[in-house]
């Protein structure tokens, strides 16, 4: 086998460093969510300043997505220590806390008997929508990880492209408001995490490194 | 006061010889990358000792362990291109063999549970002396006279060694249709083969 593997060996451009590939990969989901503002159109109020819980809900996901994603690098090398897994986990907190928080603030602020369960569809298509060819940009980036961790990093793989995408989403849908919305919010995010970690591994295979 | 010495002097030897050895199969690596197929040869031969003892150390299985290292090679030649020479190449290819060889135990291990009948296989092995004592003939023929789906569902899950989803999907019998079939093919067996009621 190792004539076979040694016989005509091509050369391969060496792949960049976990860092650099996330600056690209930061500059990747800028260009998408540009692209989507360009097509939706900004949300109304955008120009305002953003309120002390808008801000800390909007780090947090830039956090998740900025940590999520180089953890997700980090892993799909070999030879790196799998306790990268816990970086993003602070910033994931950080902002499933702050979606609590809003939800909390909104139970407050209208009462139970204020509350009606409804689907927020243009939320949910949204993050799903912009997610999940986001989370597949994200697969192709650390596609050789299909022959070391594919499971951890699938999932923060599309944990930092649907982070993304709720970024993208208060700029396009108004988010802050209605605690269905950051509920589903949190649903669509963990919805495309879910499918990316199990199906991730499985395309991965199927793309050649 | 200072006892400034170099590195290598303050290593024990099998450290020193390890590193110069990391330093060697780093460069070679970084050969590799460049497309330099003898470099590869040569370093995926030095490296073959250390990877038959990751494997080893996980499986018991001498074959199985050594598709884990055959794994292992296909790995390290489809991921080359994500070594970085700046770093020890040692723990690279390593983290590499744990992983085939973890994987492999894995699919050993889902494959021995999925085999509720192992217990049946076991008595028919601990009965394989009075098999050799039969004719194949007579096997055959025992084989032979079972009903079909029995003699497929044997032919898949116990001789052919697939998992029961893949036997599942070459027979189109269901997961409980191939475990019942087998048992009762064993069971038959076992009568025929040992003398008991036909």
């Amino acid at each position: 086998m190792i004539a076979r593997l040694a016989c005509g060996l091509r050369p391969v451009r060496r792949m960049p460093s976990p860092l650099v590939l996330l600056a690209l990969w930061t500059l990747l989901a800028a260009a998408v969510i540009g692209l989507a503002a360009l097509i939706f159109g900004t949300r109304a109020g955008l120009d305002r300043p953003m309120t002390g819980f808008e801000r800390m809900h909007s780090l947090a996901a830039l956090l998740t997505a900025l940590l999520a994603g180089l953890a997700a690098f980090e892993l799909s090398l070999p030879d790196r220590d799998r306790r990268w897994a816990w970086l993003p986990l602070p910033a994931i907190g950080l902002w499933l806390g702050t979606m609590g928080v809003g939800c909390v603030g909104e139970l407050v602020r209208v009462g139970l008997d204020g509350i009606r369960f409804h689907v927020s569809w243009p939320c949910l298509q949204f993050i799903i929508g912009m997610g999940l060819p986001m989370a597949g940009l994200m697969l192709w980036l650390t596609r050789h990880a299909a022959w070391i961790r594919p499971g951890p990093v699938a999932a923060f793989s599309a944990l930092s492209a649907a982070a993304f995408a709720s970024i993208g989403l208060t700029l396009v849908h108004p988010t802050f408001g209605p605690l269905m919305v950051l509920a589903w919010h949190g649903v669509a995010v963990l919805a495309v995490t879910g499918l990316a970690a199990l199906f991730g591994p499985r395309l991965a295979w199927r793309v050649p490194a | 006061m200072s006892h400034a010495q170099p590195l290598c002097l303050m290593l024990a030897p099998g450290q020193v010889a390890r590193d110069a050895r990391d330093l060697r199969w780093s460069a070679l690596m970084a050969a590799a990358q460049e497309g330099d197929g003898a470099a590869y040869a040569t370093l995926l031969a030095e490296c073959l000792p250390l990877l038959r003892a990751i494997c080893r150390a996980r499986l018991r299985d001498a074959t199985e362990a050594e598709d884990a290292v055959q794994d292992t090679l296909l790995t390290l030649h489809r991921v080359r291109h994500t070594y970085d020479p700046a770093r020890p190449f040692r723990p690279w290819v390593a983290a590499l063999a744990e992983r085939r060889a973890l994987d492999r135990a894995r699919r050993r291990g889902r494959q021995v549970a999925r085999e509720t009948l192992l217990d049946d296989a076991a008595e028919l092995g601990a009965e394989g002396e009075a098999e050799e004592r039969l004719a194949a003939r007579q096997l055959r023929e025992a084989v032979g006279g079972l009903p079909a789906s029995q003699r497929t569902a044997l032919q898949l899950t116990k001789i052919e060694q697939l998992s029961l989803q893949e036997a599942s999907a070459r027979s189109g019998m269901s997961i409980g249709a191939l475990k019942v079939a087998t048992h009762r093919a064993l069971h038959s067996l076992r009568r025929r083969l040992t003398g008991g009621a036909p």
